[in-house]
């Protein structure tokens, strides 16, 4: 089974479906962990003051601070074990990433997040970590 | 237009449009919000022959002289201190290659000596915020090589704009003024802002930033008397002010607030309306060359020195790619020509294009091929970080 899960995670509504998925398979395998992952993506390139760049980072944390805590709340509730973190980048590239250097046997992520009419056109995170993540994953509807 | 419509709020009104517009691109796709005016400006120029006037100039001038304010405010002192040699070469070295490159190359290109000297600065600078966007992706900007490069960076900045405010001004009494009231102006004003920020911080009347803009335009109007540029002051001022800035973030606030919600629209749209899409084709060959002028002599100039300080390999390039960028202070050097009549509205185009392309092709390449993999925190650090009461 699953032992270690990493979670795509941003707060849509995929995104919960997901979380609830690795719930439920960690449910089933004794000493299983689940990395809630959440990707900080549109911080605003080729900003003119550092503050610019920096303040919506701010933002980005708080609000993701703020989902973390809802998704830490169900994981108690569902009596499960999750971790959460946060980091900068493209969202499928750090996913896969993570995957890669934390040795995860899983990535469980929502059939679609925020990237929306973008990613009709671009293909969505989703279509991407399936293609470059270095283990199982499960695109969650 | 109806000529009813020909009164300042109708104009104003257009360019707020503008402006607003550049906010809600700039923030569903990520990009720099300066960029997106920059691209609408020159839209609206082309398409609409949207128009200046005076009190828009002014209000554009006083945008660049903020900016370049908070530009020269995001230095660390104290990393400047403590790497001195590093920064100082590379800083220095990362301007002079650049600046003598365009130069020569724009007098090749059959330029005028003052022409080529505007495409010269235009085409030295560097980019702090966007190296530090950058960096933030690889967590860079958190270690010491980070630090050092961002320093760098602050120095090639320094650079172009203390030569900008010497090379056009006038030798006369006018810059002896110019120099006797602003080096002790500089010296003094921390300690005026302390006392203001520790006796009347927070009231509605906002004499703190009162206080602030007087010296700027002060400052910045002594300079153009001297037939310098008011970026000069106002960059010097940020620096001496950093250490009040970084304690009194709610002034920063209010100060941002105004420069980027009325202030540096005006100055980027102004910037984009200027360029001729005319130009930008039938000189694409030579935005072109300008482009690769920039990237070389930054390549040439800038790496060995990351070798003889030891940086790896993809760090030396990543470093050189990030200090090849640039936006501000490369629009302000030629909007300066172009105001001046040093340049014509063909070059200015040129060089802002050339300018423009210069935040955006380093840093993709350096994205794509060069990011310095061991940047990148731990896992469990990340985890430790972000959730320590799990």
């Amino acid at each position: 089974m699953f032992r270690k899960l990493l979670v795509g995670f941003d707060g849509s509504e995929g995104s919960w479906s997901a979380l609830r998925a690795a719930f439920a398979l960690s449910q089933g395998a004794s000493g299983a962990e689940i990395l809630a992952v959440s990707v900080e993506e549109r911080l605003p390139r080729l900003p003119e003051v550092i503050d610019e760049l920096s303040e919506e980072k701010d933002r980005q944390n708080a609000l993701f601070e703020g989902l973390h805590k809802e998704a830490r709340d169900a994981a108690s509730a569902a009596g499960v074990n999750l971790k959460c973190t946060t980091v900068v980048g493209h969202a499928a590239q750090a996913i896969a990433r993570l995957a890669k250097e934390g040795g995860f046997d899983l990535v469980v992520i929502g059939h679609s997040g925020h990237s929306g009419v973008w990613g009709m056109f671009l293909g969505s995170t989703a279509d991407k970590v399936v293609r470059h993540a270095p283990c199982s994953v499960l695109v969650v509807r | 237009m109806p000529s009813e419509l020909n009164n300042p709020q109708a104009l104003a009104a257009a360019w707020m449009a503008l402006a607003l517009l550049a906010s809600l691109i700039s923030i569903r796709l990520g990009i720099s919000v300066a960029l997106t005016e920059i691209l609408l400006g020159v839209f609206a120029g082309n398409a609409f022959h949207l128009q200046t006037n005076e009190w828009i100039n002014f209000l554009a001038g006083f945008g660049s002289i903020v900016l370049t304010f908070l530009a020269g405010a995001e230095i660390e002192p104290g990393v400047l201190r403590r790497n001195l040699s590093r920064t100082m070469a590379i800083g220095m070295v990362a301007f002079v290659a650049p600046f003598l490159g365009a130069m020569t190359f724009a007098l090749l290109a059959g330029w005028d000596a003052k022409a080529a000297q505007i495409a010269g600065l235009a085409l030295s600078t560097t980019s702090v915020a966007v190296v530090y966007a950058v960096m933030v992706e690889t967590g860079l900007n958190e270690t010491e090589l980070g630090k050092v490069i961002l320093a760098a960076c602050f120095v090639n900045d320094l650079g172009t704009v203390v030569l900008l405010g010497i090379l056009f001004a006038n030798y006369d009494l006018w810059l002896v003024l110019f120099l006797a009231v602003t080096i002790p102006a500089l010296a003094l004003y921390p300690k005026v802002a302390r006392w203001f920020s520790d006796n009347m911080r927070g009231r509605v009347s906002e004499p703190e930033i009162k206080l602030l803009f007087l010296a700027l335009l002060f400052l910045g109007g002594l300079a153009v008397a001297a037939g310098s540029e008011a970026v000069l002051p106002a960059y010097l001022l940020g620096m001496v002010a950093a250490g009040l800035l970084v304690r009194d973030r709610v002034m920063v606030q209010r100060l941002r607030a105004m420069a980027f919600g009325l202030l540096t629209p005006f100055f980027f749209i102004r910037a984009g309306t200027l360029i001729l899409l005319s130009a930008v084709a039938s000189s694409a060959g030579l935005i072109v060359l300008f482009l690769g002028v920039k990237l070389a002599t930054k390549f040439i100039s800038v790496h060995p020195l990351t070798q003889v300080f030891a940086f790896g390999r993809r760090e030396g390039m990543y470093t050189t790619l990030l200090m090849s960028t640039g936006l501000t202070f490369g629009t302000i050097s030629a909007l300066f020509g172009l105001n001046h009549g040093i340049i014509d509205r063909e070059q200015y185009t040129v060089l802002v294009t050339a300018v423009v392309l210069s935040a955006v092709v380093p840093t993709l390449i350096a994205q794509a091929f060069f990011q310095p993999q061991p940047a990148v925190a731990p896992l469990e650090t990340l985890l430790e970080e972000v959730s320590p009461d799990v």
